[in-house]
């Protein structure tokens, strides 16, 4: 009943999940760094005023935003597979599980993909012609600014990653919650019997 | 004809939300979707979009919004080292050999929580666990009890510093600390007003609140040390980083950075700080931090597009134009955000609604900090009217089943009017001095 194009796709998901995943777990480590480096630059900051001197604090306060930036570009295809991203829930919480997954592929085929692709196509130039520079920021001692501009790239790079594995669960949700004949059929069938229509999805142990 | 594209991208977008997808990817989406449109029937220039890319880097260098997942941060270490447990139990046995004691206690740890930590949900469901079931087992009014809780819990709204607060002012171009500020006074009112209230209610009738008896109490020393230990490190934490924003010493960046290590040292006092709570504090943040900025990406493509199609002017001719001037202007905007505040989160109208509303302020001749201090106002108070209050159904959530939902709504309704009568209050001071 079940194609091994199936399976590739589930492996595939379940390989793009545990891709953003990992990324996920390494992200958030940033919001203590973000935190140690605020603080840092806050009491140095305070310090070297009182003390009249004058500090280049322009790397530390450069690194806050770059490790905030980081987290979000890079967390936004693990937000989506955490159902972090915010929704109106006043209707959708009392949809089925399949309607759900309707709104859910619909939603990522028409919205997610296309705007992913439109800021990728957007945002190329602008990398590419920071990155041919080397572009740095204006700040004397500041970082550097291509790196940082390329995880745009990444971001929405991942994100349709993710829009993918979205996809694939999204239809293997439909399926499963019509009636478990609905793989090698897509008429509507009349429920024979509890004890046949009952029997679950053959998992694939892999 | 060309007039219409503006109105339509708002209806349909605004229709699409309710879908219940994510709403960041449903605002980028629809808004590409009505570019591709416009510009296939030359009502749009597909030029508007190369600013996204700019637009982008502008937010990820957005120094305002960093003190966000500070004050996540800083609230979520507070919250899993038992903070608001500990207050409660400290200030309850404070008060409670006082009519009414243990609501006002509840007043007070909701206002003391908020300013550490303004996070609603949180607030409302530790006192929901910890604070109700004392107060119904003393034979305590149960919708007494019920809405106390709520709208205390949800002070964090307006309370600095409030996260609310923080997007408010980088969406409206004002600074946060004015906005910390302005705050205050109306923050302390309202937790003022709500002690009178339930002092008032407890005083008249005895047998709504009663006193905790005798045995139930510590005393003396017992309830010094108590009170000392629990009390006075999280005070602290508040007045360092409150008053480093108001005497002007730091940014409420920098106050966010500060407190969060902050809070993480209080942690490490009470032998809390350990791994569970840390990573819960990350991943807290991050989350959060992930869906705030993905949904202002989003609104940012939507603001874009819908300024392409002078929606902008649209709004703004159409808000400067209702009668009464700012007077009308303040009442319609309230209402709008008022029953939007039922369906959608704060940062959605903070990002969506908030930009499009200050242009025609500005022409109408409101305060801007004023106008900000209202709608956070506005908003606690929407969050806690029924049926579609957050504040309710976090509460409803950690109520036991035999506390009927109908309970909760007539215990809130005398706590929505005390804000009410605030909420007109402000109104009347964001008016324009002429």
């Amino acid at each position: 009943m079940h194609h091994p194009r199936m399976l590739i796709l589930r492996r595939l998901s379940a390989g793009i999940d545990g891709l953003n995943d990992a990324i996920g777990v390494t992200i958030r480590w940033l919001t203590l760094v973000m935190v140690l480096i605020g603080a840092t630059s806050a009491i140095l900051r305070y310090f070297s005023r009182g003390l009249g001197m004058s500090m280049n604090l322009t790397p530390l306060v450069e690194g806050q935003w770059y490790a905030f930036s980081v987290i979000f570009l890079m967390g936004a295809a693990y937000g989506l597979n955490k159902d972090v991203h915010v929704r109106v829930d006043v209707m959708f919480e009392r949809l089925s599980a399949r309607t759900r997954a309707i709104i859910d592929l619909v939603g990522t085929v028409v919205c997610l993909v296309p705007f992913s692709i439109a800021m990728l196509w957007l945002s190329f130039p602008a990398v590419r012609n920071s990155w041919s520079i080397g572009e740095t920021s204006p700040d004397p001692g500041g970082l550097p600014r291509y790196p940082i501009k390329a995880l745009i790239l990444v971001s929405f790079g991942l994100l349709l990653l993710q829009a993918v594995s979205h996809i694939i669960k999204q239809v293997e949700t439909m399926r499963d919650n019509v009636d478990p004949e609905a793989g090698t059929s897509h008429l509507p069938m009349p429920a024979v019997d509890g004890a046949v229509a009952d029997v679950p999805n053959e998992r694939d142990d892999a | 004809m060309s007039d219409l594209w503006g109105p339509m991208m708002f209806c349909v977008t605004l229709g699409l939300i309710f879908t219940g997808y994510p709403v960041a990817f449903v605002l980028g989406g629809s808004a590409l979707a009505f570019a591709l449109v416009g510009h296939v029937f030359n009502q749009f220039d597909l030029f508007f979009l190369f600013a996204m890319p700019e637009r982008t880097f502008g937010t990820m260098s957005n120094y305002t919004l960093l003190a966000v997942p500070f004050f996540i941060f800083m609230g979520t270490v507070l919250e899993k080292s038992k903070l608001a447990e500990q207050l409660l139990e400290t200030i309850g046995a404070l008060f409670g050999g006082f009519r009414g004691g243990l609501a006002v206690g509840v007043v007070v740890v909701g206002a003391l929580l908020a300013a550490a930590t303004g996070v609603v949900g949180a607030s409302v469901t530790a006192m929901g666990l910890i604070s109700l079931p004392v107060m119904l087992r003393n034979s305590y009014n149960k919708e007494l009890s019920l809405g106390v809780i709520s709208a205390s819990g949800t002070l964090g709204q307006i309370i600095p510093p409030s996260i609310v607060l923080i997007v408010l002012g980088d969406q409206m171009g004002v600074s946060v600390g004015d906005l910390f500020r302005a705050a205050l006074m109306p923050g302390l009112v309202l937790t003022g007003a709500y002690v009178v209230y339930v002092f008032g209610l407890a005083f008249l009738d005895k047998n709504v609140a009663p006193a905790l008896p005798l045995e139930l109490r510590s005393t003396g020393l017992t309830l010094l040390r108590q009170v000392i230990l629990s009390l006075l490190p999280p005070l602290t934490l508040i007045v360092v980083v409150l008053g480093s924003i108001f005497a002007g010493v730091a940014t409420p960046t920098e106050a966010g950075a500060l407190g969060a290590v902050g809070a993480m040292v209080l942690a490490a006092l009470n032998r809390q700080l350990n791994m569970t709570t840390l990573k819960a504090a990350m991943e807290e943040t991050s989350r959060l931090t992930i869906m705030v900025v993905f949904l202002l990406i989003g609104s940012t493509m939507f603001a874009l597009v819908f300024r392409g199609f002078d929606g902008d002017i649209w709004i703004e001719e159409m808000l400067t134009g209702i009668p009464g001037g700012a007077l009308g202007f303040l009442i319609v905007v309230n209402l709008v955000v008022f029953i939007l505040g039922f369906f959608i989160d704060f940062f959605e109208i903070a990002f969506i609604i908030v930009p499009l509303i200050v242009p025609p302020a500005v022409v109408l001749g409101v305060d801007l900090v004023s106008l900000g201090i209202l709608l956070a106002v506005n908003l606690q108070t929407s969050f806690l009217t029924p049926p579609f209050g957050f504040s309710l159904f976090y509460l409803r959530g950690v109520t036991p089943r035999n506390i009927e939902t109908t309970a909760i709504y007539r215990g809130v309704i005398p706590f929505i009017a005390i804000q009410v009568v605030v909420l007109a209050f402000l109104g009347w001071m964001a008016l324009p001095t002429t």
